[in-house]
C-alpha cells in the first residue's frame, strides 16, 4: 500500500522542514547519503552536493530558482557501479527523467539509489537568476517560493522561468520513488510525501513521517497547470515549426552557432564518451575545406554545424527529457531547446514513447518490430 | 578456402538444389549444380511473395559459414560460391560407376550469344521479328526468340530460342559487341531424309526444313528407295511415314535399324495409327509427329533433335554423390476435360498465371487488371484441389502446398488492393483446408479475420455471364446447399506432378518411381534412394513446401555428403598457399585508376584530359590511364604491367561487369602482393547506358558527369580502405546432441558417421522416445524394428557417448565453443565441450480433460488405442462401434495449431480395427482432414472400406456422455451436416486425437540463447528459409522439439540439422567474413545497446574487462549494432564514417 505522509511546516519555512526531512532521511540505516541541491557557502549558486552528515546540511535548498545543470549526470556517477553504500537523491522531475534515460543506457543503476522528487516551481536562465539572487540566495529562494505558491507567479524583478520551464507539462515527480507535493497542498503548514514505488515505501516506512492524506484539490491544480503548459509549448512548437521548416530556414535558426557542443555537454542524456564530433570523422583533411570552399565559391566556417545538430537530434531526440540545459549553456542564445523538444516530441510520439517514463521501457532503437512504420520503409 | 576432394553433382537448380549445393559447398566439397533452364532459382524465380511474411526472403539462404566464399545479394539474381560450379542449359546425360566415384556425363545446350560479350542492351530484341509467348510470365506475355530468361538475375545476358529462331540474322547484325554468331553452319550439312509415298508431304517437308530450318534434305517415295538412299548417302535423320503402300513403316524402321542402329528415326503418322507410332518407338524410333503437320511444331522438334545430336557430349566429370533435386511440375487443367472452362474462358486462371498477373514483373506491373478486358478485379475466387485429391485426374493425392498458396495469393492480393485504396473480395472454395504446418492455422485464422472468405464446398461450374460482363459459379457448400456466386477472376489452385523429364532421369540414374511417379525413398527416407549416393531433395520426391524442400535438401547433402565421406572425400587439401600481402596501412595512399575504354557510352563525351585532371586533384590518386577491352586477355596484361610498373598501393578498374573480375583480382593480388581488398572495380558501363542512347530523356545527366562522379566515389572508398586480418574462431570439433528420441538419434549418427564425435544426451533411461510406445506407420512398417536397429547402431557406434538418465543443466557459448555442464541420475556432472548444439528434446501427446476423458475406460487417446492394440488388451472383434474424435484442444487457442500426425493416426487405427473387424462402425469426427501428400490414398481407401467421416466445426461440436457403472456406457452426439440432423451412437470406444505438445524446457533454450514460440516449440531463424537453424549460429533444432512431425520427416529434419552443424565441424577454426562488426574500444560508453540491436546474438558484454564482445563467425555484418551506436564506437569492416562521408560528399561534387 502506497503510504501518503506529511513534513511539518512552521510558517511558510519550507527550507528549514527540507533540511529537517533531510536530516531524518541521513539517520536511516539504509541511508548513506543525500545528493541535494545546496546553496555554496560563498556564492549566490545552488548545486548538488552529496552528504553523508547532517551537521553539512545548511544549505539545504531544493526550491531555488537556480538549475545551474542537470543532476542527473551527476548521480549516474555514483550509481554506475555499485558503491557499497545507498543515496537518497532530491532532484527535479526533469533530472529524475533523464536519470531513468541513463539507466536504460547502462550509465547508471537504480540498485543504490532512492529518487525522491518534488513538485517543480521551475527555475530561472543562469544569468537571470544571478541578477535576482543577488548576494543573499537564501531570501532570494524563500521569495521566488512564496510567489509561486500563493499563485502570484515566478515573474519577480523582471526575470521569468526559461522557456523550458514555462514549456514544461511534467513538473511533477511521477517517475521518483518518493514524491514531494507542494501543489494543493497548504505549504504553510505542511508538505506532501507520497511513497510511489515499493523501495519508497520502504524508506518512508523506516522515516515514520506522520500520516496523511492526499488533498482532493491536488489533482485539479495538477492538470490546471499541465494544460497550461501544454498550451505554451504548443505555441512554441508552431512558431519553431515555422523557423526551421526548410533547410535554409534551419541555417539561419543555428547560424550562431560556433561548435563549442556546450550543449552536448550540459545535455544530461548525451552519454557518449567521445562525441563523434570530436573524433577523427570529423577532423576533416585540409584539402577536404578547399574542395568544399571550391564547390559553391565560399564556405561558412566553422563546418558541420547543422549536421551536428541534426545528428544529435538523430541521437537522442528518443531521449530528450526537455530540461531545457542545452539553451541554458548556449553563449550565443540559440533556441536549442525550442528545436530539440519539438522534434524529440514528434519521435517519442512516433514510437508512444516517454522518455524517462519507466525504467521498464525500452529505448525505441533497442527494439525490432518486424512491422512498423510501413508507410516510411516500404515493407 | 580449406576445400575437401570430396565433390557432388546437384541435379536442378530451384530452392532445393541451392540449398543442398550450398551445404555441401559450406562443408568444403565441390559442387557442380546443374540446370537445365537457362537461369537459377526454379519455381521462384516466378514467385515474388511467401507466407507467412508475405514476402521473399530467399537470401536467408546464404552462406553463414566463410561467406566471403559466396556472393551475398539477391538469391533470386543470383549465387556465386568458390566451391559451387553452375552451368545453366545443361542435363545429365549419362552416369557409370558407383557409390563414392560417379562418372557422369553432362550435356550443354548451346547458346548462340556469348555471354562474356553479351552487354544486355536490348538492341537484338528491338529487330527480333519472332514472337512467341513468354513462359517466365506463364505465357500470359509474350517474347521474342532472342531474349531474357528471368528480367532480374546477375548475369543477364541474352539468349535466343534456337527452336523458335529462324535464323534470319537481324540480331546479329545490330548487336554492338559481335556477340551472336548465328548462323549454324553445321544444319547445312544435316542431311535429313524424308520418306513418305505422298508427294506433297514430302514436297512442303523438304521447303519447310530448308527454308526455315537450313537443313539438307533428301526424299524417298518408299520404303525401298528410302533403304537405297542410305546405303548411298549418309543421312542424319530419317522422317518416316507409317502407312506407305509396299513396305510400311515399322518395317523400314526395322531394316534400317539393323544396317544403321545409331540412325535417329522419327516416324510420322496419322491420327488413326499413332498406336503404332507409339510401338515403333519401342524398337527404336525416337519420336513421332502426327500428320497434318503443325509447322510451329514440326520445325522446333527437328531442331531440338539436330541440337542433341549434334551437341558433343561433355563436360565430364567425376563425382562421389548425385543430389536429384529437379522439382515438380504443375497440373495442366487444359489437360483435363474442360477443367473449370479454363482454356476458353481467359479470366479462368492458373495459380501460377496469377502469381504473375500481380508480379511486379508481371504483364501488368503488378496491377489486378482482368486479362479479358483489362477492367480492374474486385472479385476473385480460388478453387482448390485442382488436379489434387481428383481420381479423374489420376491423382489420389493431395499436393500439400495449394491450400497455404492460396491463402497466401488472397492476402498479397488484398493488400495490394487496399494500397490503391479499393476493396477487393477474395472466396477460398475448398474441401479441407489443410493447415498442416507450423503456424499456418494461425495464418490462416488471421486471413479470415481480414477478410479472406472461407466457402466449404465443391465448385460444379463456372460460367460467363454475359449479362453481368463475369463469370458465374455454381457451387454447393457442405450442407448440400446450391448456390450461385459472381467474380471477375478465377484461380484454380493446380497441384503438383512429377517434374517434367523425371522418368527419363531416373532411368538414366537407375532409381525406380513410387505409384504416382515421383521417384521411389527408401523406408523412413525422405531422400536415399536404392541406389546408395544417388538422393531426392525438395519436392523432387514429391509434394513438398518450401521450408520442407529446403529440410529436406539439407537431409539430402547429409546423405550424399556422408556416402562422399565414406569414399574418402572428407581429406583436406591443404590450404592453398597463403598469399603474402604488403602492409600497406602505413603508406600514403596511392591509387592507379584504370578506364576502360571499350564501350561507346563511356568514351562518349569523356575528355579524357578533364578526367584525369579531376580525379588527379585527389592527392590519393597516382595516375590514371585509359585501356581498351580490360576483361580482355590482352587487356588485363596491360593492366597487369601498369600495375608492375608503377607498384601503386590501391587500384581502381573503371570498366562494367564486377563480378567477372573477382578471380581476376585474386590472382592478381597473389602475384603483385598487393591485398585483393585494397582492389575495386567499379561498374561505369550500366549507369551511363542510358544516356548514351539516342533516345536518351531530356536532363539525362551527360556520361562524363556520371563517370567523373562514379570514380571520384570509388577513389573516396578506395583511400580510407585499410583491410584488417580476417578474424577466426576457434572450433571444438565436436557436437552435442540432447535428446534420446530418434531425430536426436538419427543426428548423432549422421555427424559421428563423418568421424565427429558426439554427447548424446537422453534425460530417460532408455533410447527411443516417442517411438518406444509406437508399432506400424500406416503403410506398414515396422517401428519397433527400425527401433532396435538405430538404438544398436548407436550404442555401438565408437564416436558416440552416451549419456542416459542424463540432462544438461548448465550451458553457454557461442557457434564453434559451447560449453554444456551434464548431470546424471545419481548427481555427477562432467563438462563437455562442443562447437554446435543439437536440440531434439522432442514432445508428448497432450493431456486432456474434454470429452469427458477420464470419466470413463473407454474414452480413450490415440497413444491408449496404440498401446492397447500392440499389448493385445483390446479385441476389436468384441466391439460394434467406435468413434474417433480429431482436433481435441487443437487448431484453437491456446493450442491453435495443427499436430500433422493424428488424422493419419486415426486412418492408421481406423484401417486396423477395421482389418481385424469387418463388420466395425468407425466413425470418424473431423474438422479438416489432414491426410496430406500421398497419405491422402489412406483417407480414399478408408471411405471406401465403409468408415464414416463427419466434419464437425467449432460453434458445432460433438459430444461425450458417459454413464452407468464405471463409465460404461459411453454416448456420442454430434451433427451430420449433409443429411442435416444430429445423430446419436452408443461407442465401445471413443478415441480422442490430443495431439502434440513440445518439450523444451525454457532454461534450455535460454542457456543455447535460442527462443521459443508461442507454443513453446523451437523457434527457427526463419520458418521457410532456415527451418531447423536458430536465429544465433551453432545452435539447430530437430524433431517434434522443432514442430509437429511423423516418423519420416522428423528423420529429414534431424539430417538437415546434423548437415547444419557439420558446416561448421568442418573444419578448426571457423572464418569471418571480411564485413563484420568491429569496437573502438577507446570510444565505447558500454550502453549495451549493439548487443540488444544485434539479432545474430554475435555481440555480448564481457564484464569483466568491461568491454564489448564480437563473435566474428557469428557477426553477418548487417551493421544493425553500427546503426544504434551514436558515435561509431560500433562499425563496421570497410564501412567507416569517414569514409562513407568521403563516398557521399564524392557523389555531391
Amino acid at each position: 500500500m502506497a503510504i501518503t505522509a506529511t513534513i511539518e511546516v512552521n510558517q511558510q519555512d519550507l527550507l528549514t522542514s527540507l533540511k529537517a526531512f533531510c536530516t531524518k532521511l541521513l539517520e536511516q540505516d539504509a541511508i548513506s547519503a543525500i545528493l541535494v541541491p545546496q546553496r555554496l557557502p560563498m556564492k549566490s549558486m545552488v548545486m548538488p552536493t552529496l552528504v553523508t552528515e547532517a551537521d553539512h546540511l545548511d544549505g539545504v535548498d531544493p526550491l531555488s530558482p537556480a538549475f545551474p545543470m542537470n543532476g542527473a549526470k551527476v548521480l549516474a556517477k555514483l550509481t554506475r557501479r555499485p558503491s557499497g553504500g545507498k543515496i537518497a537523491a532530491i532532484m527535479r522531475p526533469c533530472e529524475i527523467r533523464a536519470f531513468i534515460e541513463l539507466v536504460k543506457l547502462k550509465q547508471a543503476r537504480t540498485e543504490d539509489v532512492v529518487l525522491i522528487g518534488m513538485d517543480c516551481l521551475g527555475a530561472y536562465g543562469n544569468t537571470d537568476y544571478f541578477r535576482f539572487a543577488g548576494e543573499d540566495a537564501e531570501a532570494a529562494t524563500r521569495r521566488f517560493y512564496e510567489s509561486v505558491l500563493a499563485g502570484k507567479g515566478a515573474a519577480l524583478d523582471g526575470v521569468d522561468l526559461t522557456t523550458a520551464c514555462q514549456a514544461c507539462e511534467a513538473p511533477f515527480p511521477t517517475s521518483a520513488d518518493i514524491a514531494i507535493g507542494l501543489h494543493g497542498v497548504d505549504t504553510g503548514r505542511h508538505l506532501l510525501v507520497l511513497g510511489q514505488t515499493p523501495a519508497g515505501d520502504d524508506l518512508l516506512q523506516q522515516m515514520g513521517l506522520p500520516s496523511s492524506e492526499v488533498p482532493t484539490e491536488r489533482q485539479a491544480i495538477m492538470d490546471q497547470l499541465r494544460t497550461s503548459r501544454e498550451k505554451y509549448r504548443d505555441d512554441m512548437f508552431a512558431a519553431t515549426a515555422a523557423a526551421t521548416d526548410n533547410i535554409d530556414k534551419l541555417n539561419t535558426y543555428l547560424a550562431n552557432c560556433v561548435n563549442c557542443y556546450n550543449c552536448r555537454v550540459a545535455c544530461p542524456v548525451c552519454y557518449c564518451k567521445e562525441c563523434v564530433f570530436v573524433t577523427d570523422v570529423f577532423n576533416h583533411d585540409p584539402s577536404q575545406y578547399l574542395r568544399w570552399a571550391k564547390r559553391k565559391g565560399a564556405v561558412k566556417m566553422p563546418t558541420d554545424t547543422v549536421f551536428y545538430h541534426l545528428t544529435r537530434l538523430t541521437h537522442m531526440s528518443t531521449a530528450c527529457v526537455g530540461c531545457g540545459q542545452c539553451s541554458n549553456a548556449c553563449p550565443n542564445d540559440i533556441p536549442v531547446m525550442e528545436l530539440f523538444r519539438m522534434v524529440a516530441h514528434n519521435t517519442q510520439r512516433a514510437f508512444a514513447y516517454e522518455a524517462g517514463n519507466s525504467v521498464d521501457e525500452k529505448p525505441p532503437l533497442s527494439e525490432f518490430k518486424e512491422d512498423e512504420f510501413q508507410e516510411v520503409v516500404g515493407l | 578456402m580449406q576445400t575437401k576432394i570430396g565433390k557432388a553433382l546437384v541435379i536442378g537448380a530451384g530452392i532445393s538444389g541451392i540449398r543442398a549445393a550450398l551445404d555441401l559447398a559450406e562443408f568444403g566439397y565441390g559442387v557442380t549444380l546443374i540446370e537445365r533452364s537457362p537461369h537459377i532459382g526454379g519455381i521462384l524465380s516466378q514467385l515474388d511473395y511467401q507466407f507467412p511474411t508475405d514476402r521473399c526472403g530467399m537470401c536467408k539462404m546464404l552462406p553463414l559459414v566463410e561467406r566471403d566464399a559466396g556472393s551475398q545479394f539477391c538469391l533470386r539474381k543470383g549465387l556465386f560460391h568458390d566451391n559451387i560450379d553452375i552451368k545453366l542449359s545443361t542435363e545429365l546425360a549419362s552416369v557409370e560407376g558407383e557409390p563414392g566415384d560417379f562418372k557422369v556425363t553432362l550435356r550443354q545446350e548451346p547458346n548462340p550469344v556469348d555471354a562474356a560479350r553479351c552487354i544486355g542492351c536490348g538492341k537484338c530484341v528491338d529487330v527480333c521479328p519472332v514472337t512467341v509467348a513468354d513462359e517466365f510470365n506463364a505465357g500470359l506475355t509474350t517474347r521474342k526468340a532472342i531474349y531474357l530468361p528471368v528480367p532480374h538475375t546477375i548475369p543477364n545476358p541474352y539468349r535466343i530460342d534456337t527452336a523458335a529462331c529462324t535464323q534470319c540474322g537481324a540480331c546479329q547484325e545490330v548487336c554492338p559487341t559481335e556477340a551472336i554468331r548465328l548462323v549454324d553452319e553445321g544444319r547445312k550439312d544435316f542431311n535429313i531424309l524424308v520418306v513418305d509415298d505422298e508427294l506433297i508431304v514430302r514436297d512442303s517437308l523438304k521447303e519447310w526444313l530448308e527454308e526455315e530450318g537450313g537443313f539438307h534434305v533428301s526424299m524417298a517415295e518408299s520404303g525401298q528407295e528410302a533403304l537405297q538412299h542410305l546405303k548411298t548417302e549418309t543421312c542424319h535423320l530419317m522422317l518416316l511415314d507409317i502407312k506407305m503402300p509396299g513396305m510400311d513403316g515399322v518395317e523400314v524402321l526395322e531394316k534400317a535399324k539393323e544396317l544403321f542402329p545409331d540412325l535417329p528415326v522419327v516416324m510420322m503418322t496419322a491420327y488413326a495409327t499413332v498406336e503404332t507410332a507409339v510401338e515403333a518407338m519401342k524398337i527404336g524410333a525416337r519420336d513421332y509427329l502426327i500428320k497434318p503437320f503443325d509447322t510451329d511444331a514440326l520445325i522446333p522438334k527437328v531442331i531440338q533433335i539436330y541440337q542433341t545430336l549434334s551437341t558433343p557430349p561433355g563436360p565430364e566429370l567425376e563425382v562421389g554423390a548425385i543430389v536429384m533435386s529437379g522439382g515438380t511440375s504443375y497440373y495442366n487443367p487444359a489437360d483435363g476435360k474442360d477443367t473449370y472452362s479454363y482454356g476458353s474462358l481467359p479470366d479462368v486462371v492458373t495459380s501460377l498465371e496469377f502469381e504473375r498477373l500481380f508480379s511486379g514483373t508481371g504483364p501488368n506491373g503488378g496491377q489486378l487488371l482482368r486479362p479479358s478486358d483489362g477492367r480492374p478485379i474486385r472479385r476473385i475466387a480460388w478453387l482448390q484441389c485442382v488436379g489434387s485429391r481428383d481420381m479423374q485426374s489420376n491423382a489420389d493425392f493431395c499436393s500439400n502446398i495449394c491450400c497455404m498458396y492460396a491463402i497466401k495469393e488472397a492476402n498479397v492480393a488484398r493488400e495490394r488492393a487496399a494500397r490503391a485504396g479499393t476493396e477487393l473480395e477474395t472466396s477460398i472454395y475448398y474441401m479441407d483446408m489443410r493447415t498442416f504446418g507450423k503456424s499456418f492455422q494461425r495464418y490462416r485464422d488471421r486471413s479470415e479475420a481480414s477478410g479472406v472468405a472461407f466457402k466449404r464446398g465443391r465448385v460444379h461450374s463456372v460460367e460467363p455471364d454475359l449479362q453481368a460482363n463475369d463469370l458465374q459459379l455454381r457451387w454447393a457448400d457442405i450442407d448440400g446447399n446450391v448456390a450461385v456466386d459472381h467474380v471477375d477472376l478465377v484461380v484454380l489452385s493446380v497441384g503438383q506432378r512429377p517434374a517434367e523429364g523425371t522418368q527419363a532421369l531416373t532411368e538414366t540414374l537407375g532409381i525406380g518411381l513410387n505409384p504416382w511417379g515421383f521417384p521411389q525413398t527408401e523406408p523412413f527416407s525422405l531422400t536415399r534412394t536404392e541406389r546408395d549416393g544417388i538422393v531426392a531433395a525438395g519436392s523432387f520426391a514429391g509434394l513438398k513446401d518450401i521450408s520442407e524442400s529446403v529440410t529436406q535438401a539439407s537431409a539430402a547433402a547429409l546423405a550424399a555428403s556422408t556416402t562422399i565421406h565414406n569414399a574418402g572425400g572428407s581429406i583436406g587439401l591443404k590450404d592453398q598457399p597463403e598469399a603474402i600481402y604488403a602492409d600497406v596501412s602505413r603508406e600514403t595512399p596511392r591509387i592507379l585508376v584504370t578506364v576502360c575504354t571499350c564501350s561507346e557510352a563511356v568514351t562518349q563525351g569523356v575528355d579524357q584530359k578533364a578526367l584525369t585532371h579531376h580525379l588527379k586533384s585527389d592527392p590519393a590518386v597516382d595516375r590514371v590511364e585509359f585501356l581498351d577491352g580490360t576483361c580482355t586477355a590482352e587487356g588485363w596484361d596491360k593492366l597487369v604491367a601498369l600495375v608492375k610498373q608503377h607498384r601503386p598501393n590501391r587500384l581502381l578498374i573503371g570498366a562494367c561487369l564486377p563480378y567477372v573480375y573477382a578471380r581476376k583480382l585474386k590472382a592478381l593480388g597473389t602475384e603483385v602482393g598487393l591485398d585483393p581488398r585494397l582492389m575495386e572495380v567499379v561498374d561505369i558501363r550500366t549507369p551511363v547506358f542510358q544516356a548514351a542512347r539516342e533516345d536518351a530523356p531530356e536532363g539525362t545527366e551527360p556520361s562524363a558527369v556520371t563517370v567523373q562522379r562514379l570514380l571520384a566515389m570509388a577513389v573516396a572508398r578506395l583511400r580510407r580502405i585499410s583491410p584488417a586480418p580476417v578474424a577466426t574462431v576457434p572450433v571444438f570439433q565436436q557436437t552435442l546432441v540432447v535428446g534420446g528420441g530418434i531425430a536426436g538419434m538419427t543426428a548423432a549418427l549422421a555427424i559421428a558417421d563423418h568421424g565427429f564425435t558426439v554427447d548424446l544426451v537422453e534425460k530417460d533411461k532408455a533410447l527411443g522416445g516417442n517411438l518406444q510406445w509406437l508399432s506400424k506407420t500406416i503403410d506398414g512398417q515396422d517401428i519397433r524394428a527400425f527401433l532396435e536397429d538405430t538404438r544398436n547402431r548407436v550404442t555401438g557406434h565408437p564416436q558416440i557417448n552416451l549419456h542416459l538418465d542424463t540432462r544438461v543443466i548448465a550451458a553457454f557459448g557461442q557457434a564453434g565453443t559451447f560449453y554444456s555442464t551434464l548431470e546424471d541420475g545419481d548427481g555427477n556432472a562432467v563438462q563437455v565441450n562442443h562447437g554446435a548444439t543439437i536440440l531434439a528434446t522432442g514432445g508428448h501427446e497432450a493431456a486432456t480433460t474434454a470429452y469427458g476423458f477420464g470419466t470413463s475406460p473407454r474414452i480413450v487417446t490415440q497413444q491408449n488405442l496404440e498401446a492397447q492394440l500392440h499389448d493385445g488388451t483390446l479385441d476389436p472383434t468384441q466391439l460394434h462401434t467406435v468413434a474417433m474424435i480429431q482436433c481435441v484442444d487443437s487448431r484453437e487457442e491456446p493450442r491453435n495449431y495443427c499436430s500433422r500426425v493424428c488424422c493419419s493416426t486415426s486412418l492408421k487405427h481406423a484401417q486396423a480395427l477395421k482389418a481385424a473387424n469387418p463388420s466395425l462402425r468407425i466413425v470418424v469426427f473431423y474438422r479438416d482432414m489432414m491426410s496430406y501428400g500421398f497419405m491422402e490414398s489412406y483417407f480414399t481407401e478408408a471411405r471406401k472400406s465403409g468408415i464414416t467421416f463427419i466434419p464437425y466445426t467449432l460453434d458445432r461440436r460433438p459430444a461425450v456422455a458417459a454413464d452407468g457403472t464405471d463409465g460404461d456406457r459411453v454416448t456420442v452426439s454430434g451433427y451430420e451436416p449433409i443429411i442435416g440432423q444430429p445423430v446419436e451412437m452408443t461407442a465401445d470406444l471413443v478415441v480422442l486425437a490430443t495431439g502434440i505438445v513440445p518439450e523444451l524446457p525454457g532454461e534450455l533454450a535460454d542457456a543455447y540463447g535460442v527462443a521459443r514460440d508461442e507454443d513453446n516449440f523451437f523457434q527457427e531463424a526463419e520458418s521457410k528459409w532456415r527451418p531447423v537453424d536458430a536465429l544465433k549460429e551453432g545452435v539447430f533444432a530437430c524433431g517434434i522439439c522443432q514442430a509437429p512431425r511423423n516418423i519420416h520427416e522428423s528423420i529429414a529434419t534431424a539430417e538437415a540439422a546434423a548437415e547444419r552443424a557439420l558446416r561448421i565441424l568442418g573444419r578448426e577454426r571457423l572464418p569471418s567474413g571480411t564485413i563484420v562488426a568491429r569496437i573502438h574500444e577507446s570510444l565505447c560508453s558500454l550502453c549495451e545497446r549493439c548487443v540488444e540491436a544485434c539479432p545474430y546474438g554475435a555481440r555480448s558484454l564481457d564484464p569483466e574487462n568491461e568491454r564489448i564482445v564480437v563473435n566474428p563467425a557469428m557477426c553477418q555484418g548487417c551493421g544493425a549494432c553500427a546503426a544504434t551506436c551514436p558515435n561509431n564506437a560500433a562499425y563496421i569492416e570497410g564501412f567507416d564514417a569517414e569514409q562513407l562521408m568521403d563516398v557521399i560528399d564524392a557523389a555531391l561534387n
